[in-house]
This record gives C-alpha cells, structure tokens and sequence, in this order.
C-alpha cells in the first residue's frame, strides 16, 4: 500500500504557510475595534510622548493670572493656550494630564508585570510539582490575601518613601495571589494530559516543559484579563495619591491630579474629569486591542479560520 | 406469521432547520419479531446511534423527524401522546454505550432503577420494586446483589455498571431492548459475559434486541439477523452466517473483508531466532502504590500493579503486550520508558539500569526510546502548529541549527504519510488518524530504536488501522526498529506482532510467540481471551468451556496462589496455595501455570527462571 497518499483525509486547509502568530494579529488587524483601538492608543502614545516636549509648557509652572480657565467653549474666558483649561495655580491641565498619564502607565503596566510575574511564577511552580511545593506556595497565598492592600501601603509607604518603584512593587505584592490561583488551577489539569507525558518521554526537563509548552499554552488568556489589572492599577494609584502615599507632588499623576481637582469640584469640575477622561480613553482603546486579538486568538485556534 | 413487534416504516430523519437540513436517516424500514436479536452495523456517522434513539422517540434538536412512522406492536410511536408514549417506556428499552455516566453518582444505584420502575410502572409499591431489582441483579449475576443494591455508582466497575443498566432497562419486562454499542466500553471477556446474558434474557424475559454495533464480530455474537447501515440507509440486511459468508453491498464486501482473522490466516510476522541482540530487558521489575485507606485513620493500601514482570524484548521484535482493563499493561508502560522507577527489580536498556540514568545518560536513553500516545486528541498541544510540535523534541536534543531541523522534520512527516503543508497547521482539523500519524511522527523524529506504543491504533477505525500497521512494518524494515505495542485487542496484535506477552493483575501469564499463543495458548487466561474474542471465524476456544463469570479481583487484595483462580474452570486445589510461575513450554514459549509441565518434567520451578535469565 502506498502510505504516502494513505493521509489523504479531507484537510480543507489552504496552504497557508504563516506562523500562527502572524494570523492572530492578521485577522485581528482586520476587524474595525482593533483599529480604532490601536488608532486612539497611537495618538495618546504620541501626545504624551511628544506635546509636553513640543509645546514647552511646564507641567509644574504656575500662573495665577490663568488660574482656574475652563477648557475651550465653555464658560466666557477659555482659550487657545490652554486646551483643557487650567487649575487652581494655573496650570494647563493637558500638559498635566498627559505627563499624568505617563506616570499612572507607567505604574499600572510595570505593577502588573510585578503581579504577574510573582503570581504566575508561584502558581506555576505549585500546580506542576504539587504535593508540598503546592502546599507551602498555597498557604502563602493565603496569608498574603489576608493582608489588606491599603494597610500593606501604608506601611511600607509610610515607613519608606513613596517613590514611584516603592508604589509599583507594593501593587504588585498586594494583588499576585488572584494569578497564582488561576495559574495553579490551570496547570494542574493542564500538567496530567498527555502532551505533557509526551513531552518527558521526548526528555525535556520540568523548566522546559513548563516554559516551552505550559505558558505559551496558558499565558495568553490570563494576559487577556489582565489587562483589566493594568486599568485597576492605575485606579489604586489615583487612591494612594488621593491618600497622600502616591507619587509626591509637583510631579503630576491622575492620583493627584484628582486629589487636587476635589476641592473646587463645584466651579473647576474639569480639573478631576480630565485625568478620568485620559484614564477611560487609555482603557478603552487598550481594551479594544485585547478585546479582538482574543477573538482572533480563538477563532484562529477554533479553526474557523475564513 | 405473527405481526413484528417493531416496524419502521421509509423513517427519515433530518438535523438543523429546513432549508439547510441535513437528512441523518434515510428512508429505513426494517421489523423486528418478538424475541428476535437484530443487530445493525455499521461505520461511525453511519446514524446507527440516531436509528436507535428515534426508535425509542429520543430525538432531540437539532434532530427532527421527516416522514415515515415507528410502529410498535401497530400503533406509531410518534402520533402518542405523552402520557401514552410513557405507560409505553414500560414496554421499550434503552442501554447506552457509556455505562459510568448513565446514572447519578450521588445516589445508590439499586435507588436509581427502583426510582425508574417506579416512574414507568404507576402503583408499585416501593418494596415490590425493591424486591424486583434485587431479583434482576442477581439474574444478570452481580455478586452479592442485596448489598450491591446499596452501592454507589462509582463502587461498581464498567462491566458491572453495564449490567446494571440492563437491569435498569429490563425492570419493566420490556418487550423491545435497545442496545447501543453496549459492549464497546468493556474488555473482551467482560463483553462476552454481557453479550451471553443478553442472549440468555431474550428467551427468560421474552425480550426481543435491537443490538446496535460498530463491529461486525461483536454483531455476529449476539445477532441472529444483522442489518448494515451506510450513510444513513439500511443498504443489506440477511441472517449473521450469510451475511458473512456472501456479503452482497459493496461496503459489507468491504467490512467483511477488513475484519481481521485470527486462525484463518498465517501470520504476518515469522517468528525471529532467539540470538538477536537483546535491547530491552525487564528483571523482576514491580510497582507498588499507596493508596491511602478510605475508611479509619491512616494506614495505606498497597496496590500492587506490577509483579515481578521479567521478559527480554529483542532488536527487530514487535513485542505485545496484551491484557484487560486494569492488568498493569499502563503502569509497565511508565516503568518502560521511565516515567516512574519500579519500585523492585531492575529495567535494563543495553545492560544498563534505567533507573541509574541522569542527565546526558537520560537524554540519550529518552532518544533510544519513544513511545507513540494513545489518546490522538489529548497529545497534541492544542495550540502548538504541528512543524513546532514535530521541531520541539530535537530541539530538547540540542539540535540547533533551523535548517537541519526543519528537513528533518520535513523528511519524517512525509515518511509517515503527512502532507509538508500541514507544518504550520495547527492540529485541530486533523482527523484521528492523522494526528495518530503527527504522534508517531513525533516519536520517529529523533530516529528512536525502540518505540513503545500505548494503545496507539484503538481509537482509529479498521481502515485506519490497517493503514498505519502497513505503516509501521514498512518503517521497521526500514530503521531496523523494535516494537513494543500495549493493546488489548488481540486481532491487531495477531496481525502485527511476533511476540507476545500476556498480563493478568500485574503478572506475566504468557509469554510465547504469535504462532504459539494463539494456535497453542499454555495458559487457562489466554484460551478465556481468545474464546471472548469476537471474530468472525470458527473458533478455536469455545466460551462456554474456558471463560467462567465474574471479573478480576481488585488490585488491593490480590488473592494468595494463583490469582486467576477465581475464575478459571480448571481451578485445582494446588492452585489456591501455590502460585506458579513461568514455565518453560519450549524453547522461547513461557506459561505461568499449574498445568504447564516443562519439557525437562523436573516440575522444578528454577529451572524455568535460569532458563529465562539465559533467553
């Protein structure tokens, strides 16, 4: 019998010969949400790169004469220097909220990294060898859960000084158990099928197995979700600098942008709302980007590629 | 002649909505008499499974009748109305293919079929009922059945479970019993049980059988009348032997032709002489686990998986191991290619002891040998393209350079039959056969010397497997491989290897080469295996002579002597005190058996054991 024609299943594939990789972000790339996603991302990315430096505007200097200017078209003495207007020293507001948005980025991602990095770390480790490796890690989860995330801040924040590496390892330290969780569930069931036990027989070691084939595998969907933390992250900041543990001022952050922004709530309402619009802004167009490279991502690995 | 008990009458049955649908049943028609056992077969997405659900008016959406009607004794089953149609499941019933997921784990099974009766059959009182079930599994012979009745689902094993399905089906004295592809979950021996019983009932219980099944032989067993579906037609329909002998439709031609036969043909693989170099060799090697007690405090179970295996596997060899569910065949498996250490005796590749190997030593070993999975949908990374899945195992062998690998990998696909542009493909439409052939590809790719395979063909249909035993020979002849095959089907192992071990409970029960073991078994077990095996040939081994009820005992308390005893129909006294070891038959032929008397007539066991050491 001949063997080689023997295959000749009904394989509808075309011979498509890229990468997986390249078709997520091919038929991701094609639907409209990633596209205004990545548009509005772009645009922020490039404001908040290059207007402060262009512009040449201080975030830090002040002018009483232009304080508490609304944003343009509102109010009778708006104008075009001051784009958002300004707050209650003068200040322009977009070059604040944009230097703003740096930092907050900067906090919510890199305090992310932290958690993922120590949750799916731990989680890994614990649902793969199991047993008393399982249960060391497991309980100290456990206690680190039981640790509430503001007084852990307090704490180290108020012991030490509130710099920005300080605040992004406290949010990772407080919020990894959530990932260890997930990732040590996953790879329990994960670990007992028999690709793995094919991959042993192949002799690859516990590293790699679990770092050539479990995380590809399994990384994907949790960094999908956590995307959402990155957004959360930047909130927990704005609550630490609302406390006056964030970053310290001058520098400006949508923590203490908003701090500042409370009091004249009432005749200045853009002074908090800016930071928040910057805020939703970043979030959805990074959502919409998430959103549909998953959809793509499933599709693609569904088969039901068209 | 007596009007049938079952008529269909042109049924067609369609799935999905009208425009779009998609006809599943194609205009059957087909009786059935009182009393009779009909068997239909035929291939997977024949709509075997379809045709006995619409018999039992089970159609759910997105299946829908078309046209045509069910008749039972006369009266359309689909123009009933509900309360009708359920003083009728008194009459009809059904046994489905999955034993262990049929009933609520959570409740005793005896409360279960009681709560059924009670459902179908209004007015019987709760203790009538009970009295009934308890009857009924005692006549299908579950041990000790007025403590079964008070037993949860998972304290029963599959064969077991099956049988008390049937109880649940026969519970209302039925007149019609659908079974669907019942024996296809349960060991050879087991199923013949099950299929006995079947038999048995139709006259006790006046119960005619509409037996659905994927295999022929199976079919042939149990049916007096065998209907052959393709497509979603009945395309032939004659008594069993006719059928077999003059298969009229091509497709029947087909299957009758593919059924492997076991006596009828000589094997396909000579017998090798003994002087070939010995690649693999197990030495008293055993597996104990602990299995912590249920009940009290601490203490542990030992399960003995593995006892004392010892056999020589020989460069060029396709060596079978062979045995039912739960004989230790995985376990050897992991000691073989060293995913646990045995916990006593040794495992020597090329005289070296595999449990000493480390770091380069294991890499090399793990490159000598490698085993082909047998789960074809679990042992693929779902989202690994299948270049990658193939690349990974050089790379683990530090392999570096891209273009190498990647030829290699071309060159291996293309050996087992898979296309090149399947390489960034990722497996998800593969058939089961393909991604069988991805799974050997991937085992091959490191150029092995030993290949171990799981229960690599069960899952593949006979076609398939036809294909990929062709396959594998080629290769061997090829590479110059040694096979090590784990199965329990003994018609594929007839056809493939040349020799062949058989395990009971952890321990070597035979051990002989193709020709011998299945023309001139040594030992009760092995006859018990090929009397339940279903074939489509005379047979050598009649079932009622060699295979007694019951089913093998549990692993945690294994009995002392012989531990077949409980079930073999030549059970001496001898047998419960001593337990007997392999013996020589002849010169590479071993048999654990009081009955064996080695050629010698010494009756001295260590003769047998030197004679081992030195084959």
């Amino acid at each position: 019998m001949s063997v080689t024609t023997a295959a000749g299943g009904p394989i509808a594939h075309k011979p498509a010969q890229r990468s997986i990789a390249r078709r997520i972000f091919d038929k991701a790339a094609s639907t409209p949400g990633f596209r205004v996603g990545l548009s509005i991302f772009v645009v922020l990315a490039l404001a908040t790169a290059l207007y402060p430096e262009l512009s040449s505007i201080d975030p830090t200097k002040m002018d009483v004469k232009a304080r508490l200017l609304p944003p343009l078209f509102l109010g009778n003495n708006w104008s075009w220097a001051h784009p958002l207007g300004t707050d209650q020293i003068g200040r322009d507001m977009l070059v604040r909220s944009l230097v703003g948005l740096r930092y907050s980025f900067l906090i919510g991602v890199a305090s992310v990294i932290v958690m993922l990095a120590i949750g799916c770390a731990l989680g890994t480790i614990a649902g793969y060898f199991g047993g008393r490796t399982d249960a060391v890690i497991m309980r100290l989860t456990d206690a680190q859960l039981s640790i509430p995330m503001i007084i852990l801040a307090i704490s180290v924040l108020g012991v030490s000084r509130p710099t920005i590496p300080a605040i992004i390892v406290v949010l990772g330290v407080s919020n990894w158990p959530v990932y260890a969780r997930i990732m040590r569930s996953i790879v329990m069931t994960e670990r007992q099928r028999e690709y793995v036990r094919a991959a042993k027989i192949g002799g690859s070691t516990d590293a790699r197995i679990i770092l050539t084939l479990l995380l590809p595998l399994l990384l994907p969907p949790v960094l999908f979700t956590s995307v959402l933390d990155v957004a959360r992250m930047m909130i927990f900041e704005s609550t630490l600098g609302f406390l006056g543990l964030g970053v310290q001022p001058p520098t400006p952050t949508f923590g203490n942008i908003i701090a500042d922004g409370r009091k004249y709530l009432l005749n200045a309402w853009w002074i908090a709302t800016m930071p928040g619009l910057f805020l939703g802004l970043t979030l959805t167009s990074i959502n919409l980007i998430g959103a549909s490279l998953e959809r793509a991502r499933n599709t693609v690995h569904g088969g039901g590629e068209g | 002649m007596t009007r049938p008990l079952l008529a269909l009458r042109n049924l067609t049955v369609a799935a999905g909505r009208a425009g779009s649908a998609k006809i599943i049943l194609d205009s059957v028609s087909l009786s059935l008499a009182p009393r009779d056992i009909v068997g239909v077969v035929g291939a997977s997405g024949s709509g075997k499974t379809v045709l006995s659900k619409a018999v039992v008016n089970w159609l759910e959406p997105p299946l829908a009748k078309r046209s045509g009607e069910v008749l039972f004794e006369g009266r359309d089953i689909y123009a009933m109305g509900g309360a009708d149609m359920r003083s009728l499941r008194q009459r009809i019933s059904y046994v489905g293919a999955n034993p262990m997921g049929a009933l609520d784990p959570t409740l005793p099974v005896g409360v279960q079929i009681v709560e059924k009766m009670r459902a179908v059959v209004p007015g019987v009182s709760r203790r009538d009922a009970e009295r009934r079930v308890v009857e009924l599994l005692d006549a299908v012979r579950i041990p000790s059945a007025r403590n079964r009745f008070h037993d949860y689902p998972s304290q029963f094993s599959g064969g077991m479970m099956q049988r008390a399905l049937i109880v649940d089906a026969l519970v209302t004295n039925p007149a019609l019993l659908v079974a669907d592809n019942v024996t296809q979950p349960l060991d050879v021996t087991v199923a013949a049980q099950v299929i006995r019983l079947m038999k048995e009932l139709t006259t006790s219980f006046n119960t005619a059988v509409l037996f659905v099944s994927s295999s022929l032989p199976v079919a042939r067993e149990a049916c007096s009348r065998i209907l052959v579906m393709d497509g979603g037609r009945i395309v032939e329909e004659q008594s069993t032997e006719d059928l077999i002998d003059k298969p009229v439709y091509p497709y029947t031609r087909e299957l009758v032709r593919q059924t492997p036969r076991i006596w009828g043909e000589p094997a396909a693989t000579p017998p090798l002489n003994d002087r070939r170099e010995v690649v693999l060799s197990l030495r008293d090697a055993s597996q104990i686990y602990k299995v912590r007690k249920k009940a009290g405090f601490g203490g542990v179970n030992l399960v003995r998986a593995v006892r004392n295996v010892t056999f020589d596997v020989r460069r060029g060899d396709s060596f079978a191991i062979v045995g039912e569910s739960g004989c230790g065949k995985s376990t050897l498996m992991r000691l073989l290619c060293r995913l646990e250490l045995p916990s006593s005796g040794q495992i020597l590749c090329s005289d070296q002891d595999i449990a000493a190997l480390k770091g380069k030593g294991l890499l090399a070993f793990r490159g000598r040998l490698q085993m082909v999975l047998q789960d074809p949908f679990g042992s693929l990374p779902p989202r690994t393209s299948i270049g990658k899945i193939l690349e990974d195992p050089l790379r683990t062998h530090r392999w570096r350079d891209k273009v190498r690998i990647r030829e290699r990998v071309l060159k291996v696909m293309g050996e087992v039959g898979l296309p090149a542009e399947l390489y960034e493909e990722l497996p998800l439409g593969l058939s089961a056969g393909q991604r069988q052939r991805v799974n050997v590809a991937r085992a091959l790719v490191l150029e092995p010397e030993i290949l171990i395979m799981d229960e690599t063909l069960s899952a593949l249909d006979q076609a398939e497997q036809f294909k990929l035993i062709d396959l594998f020979q080629k290769l061997q002849k090829e590479y110059d491989l040694t096979y090590i095959f784990i199965s329990h089907d003994l018609a594929m192992v007839r056809k493939a290897c040349n020799r062949v071990a058989v395990m009971y409970l952890g321990e070597v029960f035979e051990l002989a080469d193709n020709e011998r073991l299945f023309f001139d078994p040594g030992h009760p077990y092995t006859k018990a295996l090929l009397s339940a095996m279903p074939t489509l040939e005379q047979r050598r081994y009649r079932p009622e002579e060699c295979l007694l009820e019951g089913e093998p005992p549990s692993p945690l308390d294994i009995p002392d002597g012989c531990s077949f005893r409980s079930r073999c129909p030549q059970a001496m006294n001898k047998c419960s005190r001593v337990q007997p070891s392999l013996t020589v038959r002849e010169r590479q032929d071993f048999a654990a058996c009081h009955l064996i008397v080695p050629p010698a007539a010494s009756g001295d066991t260590g003769a047998a054991h030197r004679t081992m050491r030195r084959s």
